[in-house]
């Protein structure tokens, strides 16, 4: 499988982004768009053919790839860091996620761009290549470095085509995020001299750092650096403390960075969680699961408590896209196969749901100009289309059976139902007496509050007669229909069959639990 | 003929530069007014020549001078090229701005070749004496140059204040070194480390270390003694500005880390004194910086916080650090002198230098925008541009220095929050946000080739650098090998730092 370059699939949106912000390149809209979407779309083909040969059965890194200099020289030789990138089941999904609301994100941008073509193309390409270079990466430096490049055309994006306070939100944006990953690169520089200082070898091979060491770390600095890690993924994530740049974010991003943001952005956070903080220090994540399923419960019960009285549409779904993640966080402090299974199969629910419910959001702000829930209302009168599409996202949301929300969210639920984190846990050897059942339980109350929001909301939008300001809402276009059906489409089939998805990571899964 | 065997040597492109500033007086003085930018034409040919001489000196070996007075090995001739190609960029730079005035065009040129003879005596001077004529020699024409715009204003604020507090701070460093002179008998540095270990440490050896700083911190623009800055920075000629800011700065870090490591490297207070400093410096010029309106006054800011984080380097005191400190330094000079071009570019077409000035200006023009984006994006440290991997490469250095190094780390690591804040602002201005139209800046700017030559040179470099840092990494690493640091008890042993952190 010579043809299958992972670097070339990391740098492919990279290239295109450079052939259209070129001189060379037509300042024509219809053809800028045309080309994004072909070379989008040939991204997408070329992501499914590592789908096809991926070795499922088999755990571990594949498809490695590594650039050398003609001499054999890593790339920067005296610090050891290598240009390496390689897949495994855990990023597998994830890449594809990418690459595929990627293109639908560039289709949905049709009515909702409508100036500086040619840069917010180039840009989508630009934060295309670094999130799958976060993706991809298997060297802690070149994961660093692309999780920092992601934030300059995230910024232009929200700063450039958003609406209300889009450069307030914007910095805060990038502000959150940049502290976070402060934090991170202390953490790395730590274990990376710790590694130098047992094995005098200068690496950042992400390899040796998640297989077994011939040392182990200190607990103390074991749990520092765990926590350095955390804050810059509890910020991607967000986690409750660390979550406020993501309603403003959202509510002030154009619809398909919105899509972006919450499909593909926060699924990073989760990512790290499980390739570092998981993979690298297991000595501290047994101490620190039962933290973060507690606040995994939190992040779940008390976004959708916030989100049970949002009046503003996207803000609406924002916080529900927060109460949906901290599910990934429950998953991953069960430390099980079955919470870890969930908490990947949840962020890849999460990414496909969270896409179309902004989607919706978007559709219906094209069209009325407002997102206040309370003045919209009888809208599927006149778009009885739009409104099945909506509703099968917004019960995929809620976690209908058959539909890939029930999956993902029963895998991450029972795998902490079964958890044994909270065995050995007291506070300052104090019993706490707090069991993980009740804690999970609770957490499944969270998604009774999400029915109840999201029904609430698709009632008072849909339902009802029509307001006569809204008698000239039309149906969805062939775009919106192409973004939503493909959507609904990923939900519906891996919702029949979920063990497809399954499949790629159990592997993974299981080697990366037995190693704690 | 020791002289002639030490030019060969040691000092063939001090020996070059010299004759050519004699070269462009005589120039300035028969040439007429109107064919005075020949003065300039002969000092870039020139400069370059100095920089091939550079190929025959021994580069591997240190090789003494005058009498043991200069010193030159992998460490000073880093300096050295680093100084002659900031030169270089600001008689590129002045080319345009000195053709706006209609006498005396050939002073300028060769005032800021005395300055950078002063810069690279002080790279490598090896006696108190010496030092002391080198950063006089630096100053002296740095204050004639920062009031050059005779009829201006804050020119003349400019050059009075940087005047005061250079000859105020220089007196203050120089008695720092009679403390020296008093406890050792000798000037010679070679032979004041030989002296100084008899010397049990009192408090005049620390009076004589915080007296010789302030000197230092004058010219690195550390933070207490960093006051001047802003308003030089101002209201100087911008390109005299740029030469403040990169040339005479790099040329102190290299004669403060020759002195911290021979001489000052075996008392911890010393260093514990720098790391302060260097904290200070980086939050305090970060903070200021936030509010600033003005681009000039931003870019002086923002220069102390850069020299802050330079200073940490020097405040490990390990080879790490020192090699953190060159790759620091050559990425700077790249980077700041970008912005400092795209700034000139600025303002000479439109008169501006506020920074709502900048705002939509990257609608008309597209390609500077970008060049000045990168330039700032490097400074802030983002990836792919010099400036990620020279932070990257100096923290790396300090984490690897001791875990009790790890809270100036941290502190470190918060000041580049702060200073993507003010960068972005600028790039802010240009991208995101619409001019009202009343502007001049509405049209596309017309850049000088000179002008141009000099932001492509340095964005171009700026992001070689942060693609394929790893030679220059090699370079900055084999240039530290040639510093000695004269530590009794070396912390940075293998069993030392496990056992601490065990």
């Amino acid at each position: 499988m010579k043809f299958l370059s992972i670097i070339l699939l990391v740098l492919l949106p990279a290239i295109g982004s450079i052939i259209l912000f070129g001189p060379w390149f037509p300042h024509n809209e219809v053809k800028i768009r045309r080309f994004a979407k072909g070379w989008a779309g040939l991204v997408f083909l070329y992501s499914l053919l590592f789908v096809v040969f991926f070795n499922p059965a088999q755990a571990g890194f594949q498809f490695e790839q590594v650039l050398k200099s003609p001499g054999g020289k890593a790339w920067i030789q005296p610090l050891g860091i290598n240009f390496a990138f390689s897949i495994d089941g855990i990023s597998l999904p994830l890449i594809v996620l990418t690459t595929f609301l990627v293109l639908l994100a560039l289709i949905a941008s049709k009515y909702n761009i409508t100036k500086r073509h040619k840069l917010y193309y180039a840009l989508i390409f630009v934060l295309e290549t670094a999130i799958l270079g976060v993706f991809a990466a298997k060297d802690l430096f070149v994961f660093f470095l692309f999780w920092e490049i992601e934030l300059i055309p995230m910024y232009f994006l929200i700063s450039i085509w958003g609406s209300g306070r889009k450069e307030y939100s914007a910095m805060k944006f990038i502000l959150y995020t940049f502290i976070g990953s402060i934090f991170m690169l202390a953490s790395i520089l730590a274990i990376y001299f710790y590694h130098y200082i047992y094995t005098g070898v200068l690496t950042f091979d992400l390899g040796v750092y998640t297989s077994l060491k011939s040392y182990s770390y200190p607990l103390m600095f074991s749990i520092l650096t765990f926590w350095g890690f955390f804050i810059a993924f509890a910020v991607k994530i967000p986690v409750v403390p660390f979550h406020t740049w993501l309603p403003d974010a959202h509510v002030d991003a154009p619809t398909p960075i919105s899509m972006l943001l919450a499909g593909i952005l926060l699924k990073m956070g989760g990512y790290g969680l499980i390739r570092m903080n998981m993979q690298i220090l297991p000595e501290a994540i047994k101490v620190l699961a039962p933290i973060l399923i507690i606040m995994g419960v939190i992040n779940i019960i008390y976004t959708a408590c916030i989100a049970l009285v949002q009046e503003d549409l996207k803000k609406l779904i924002a916080y529900s896209s927060i109460s949906h993640m901290g599910i990934v966080l429950l998953g991953i402090g069960a430390l099980n196969a079955a919470g870890v299974s969930g908490a990947l199969f949840q962020m890849i629910a999460h990414g496909i749901i969270s896409a179309g419910l902004f989607m919706i959001v978007g559709v219906i702000y094209l069209r009325t100009h407002t997102r206040n829930i309370s003045v919209l209302g009888g809208l599927g009168q006149n778009s009885p289309r739009f409104m099945w599409f909506s509703l099968t996202i917004v019960l995929a949301s809620v976690g209908l059976p058959l539909l890939i929300g029930f999956a993902a969210e029963t895998l991450a639920f029972y795998g902490a139902f079964t958890s044994t984190v909270f065995n050995s846990f007291s506070l300052f050897g104090w019993y706490i007496p707090v069991s993980i059942q009740v804690l999970t339980a609770i957490g499944i109350f969270g998604i009774i509050l999400t029915a109840a929001y999201l029904l609430w909301m698709f009632q008072k939008v849909f339902y009802g007669n029509i307001l006569n300001k809204w008698k000239s809402f039309h149906d969805v276009t062939p775009h919106e229909v192409a973004v939503l059906l493909s959507l609904i489409l990923v939900i519906v089939v891996f919702g029949f069959y979920p063990q497809g998805l399954a499949k790629i990571f159990t592997p993974t899964v299981n080697n990366i639990v037995n190693i704690i | 003929m020791n002289l002639l065997f030490d030019i060969a040597n040691v000092l063939l492109p001090e020996a070059f530069l010299s004759i050519l500033i004699i070269l462009c007086i005589i120039l300035t003085f028969v040439l007429k007014e109107e064919n005075q930018n020949l003065v300039f034409a002969a000092a870039l040919t020139g400069l370059i020549l100095t920089l091939f001489s550079f190929i025959f000196i021994p580069f591997s070996q240190e090789n003494q001078a005058l009498y043991g007075n200069f010193v030159s090995n992998s460490f000073t001739i880093i300096f050295r090229i680093l100084i002659l190609i900031g030169t270089i960029l600001t008689v590129m730079l002045s080319r345009r701005y000195t053709s706006n005035f209609s006498n005396s065009i050939g002073e300028f040129y060769t005032l800021i070749l005395i300055a950078t003879l002063g810069g690279m005596l002080l790279t490598g001077a090896n006696d108190l004496i010496m030092l002391f004529v080198a950063i006089e020699t630096l100053s002296i024409s740095s204050f004639a140059l920062c009031g050059y715009t005779k009829l201006d204003k804050l020119s003349n604020e400019a050059a009075l204040k940087y005047l005061i507090i250079g000859a105020a701070s220089t007196a203050v460093m120089l008695y720092g070194f009679s403390f020296l002179y008093g406890i050792t008998g000798q000037t010679n540095i070679a032979d004041i480390i030989k002296v100084l270990p008899n010397y049990q440490p009192s408090i005049v050896l620390i009076l004589s270390f915080l007296f010789i700083l302030a000197g230092f911190g004058y010219k690195l623009s550390a933070v207490p003694f960093h006051v001047w800055a802003p308003d030089v920075y101002q209201g100087a000629p911008i390109p005299v500005a740029a030469y403040l800011s990169v040339v005479s700065k790099i040329a102190g870090f290299a004669a403060l880390t020759r002195f911290m490591t021979l001489i000052y490297s075996d008392i911890s207070i010393f260093t514990v004194a720098i790391a302060v400093i260097a904290v200070l410096t980086m939050t305090v010029g970060n903070l200021m910086a936030l509010g600033q309106k003005n681009i000039r006054r931003l870019m002086a800011y923002s220069s102390i916080a850069q020299a802050g984080y330079v200073l940490l380097g020097l405040s490990v005191l390990t080879i790490e650090g020192v090699s953190g400190i060159i790759f620091y330094l050559i990425a700077y000079l790249f980077m700041n002198f970008g912005t400092w071009a795209a700034i000139q570019i600025f303002a000479t077409e439109t008169g501006m230098d506020s920074i709502d000035d900048y705002n939509g200006l990257a609608y008309k023009n597209k390609y500077f925008s970008l060049c000045l984006a990168i330039c700032l994006l490097s400074l802030a440290g983002i990836p792919f541009t010099s400036g990620f991997f020279a932070k990257f490469y100096l923290f790396k250095a300090i984490a690897f220095a001791g875990l009790n190094y790890m809270p100036l780390l941290i502190i470190a690591l918060v000041n580049t929050v702060l200073g993507v804040f003010y960068y972005v602002k600028v790039i802010r201005a240009m991208y995101v946000r619409t001019n009202n139209g009343t502007a001049k800046q509405n049209g596309k700017l017309k850049i000088s080739l000179s002008l141009q030559s000099v932001l492509v040179v340095t964005v171009l470099t700026t992001l070689l650098i942060g693609v394929f840092a790893g030679s220059f990494i090699d370079i900055s690493k084999f240039a530290a090998k040639s510093i000695t640091i004269n530590k009794k008890s070396p912390v940075e042993s293998f069993s030392d730092i496990s056992s601490f952190i065990r």
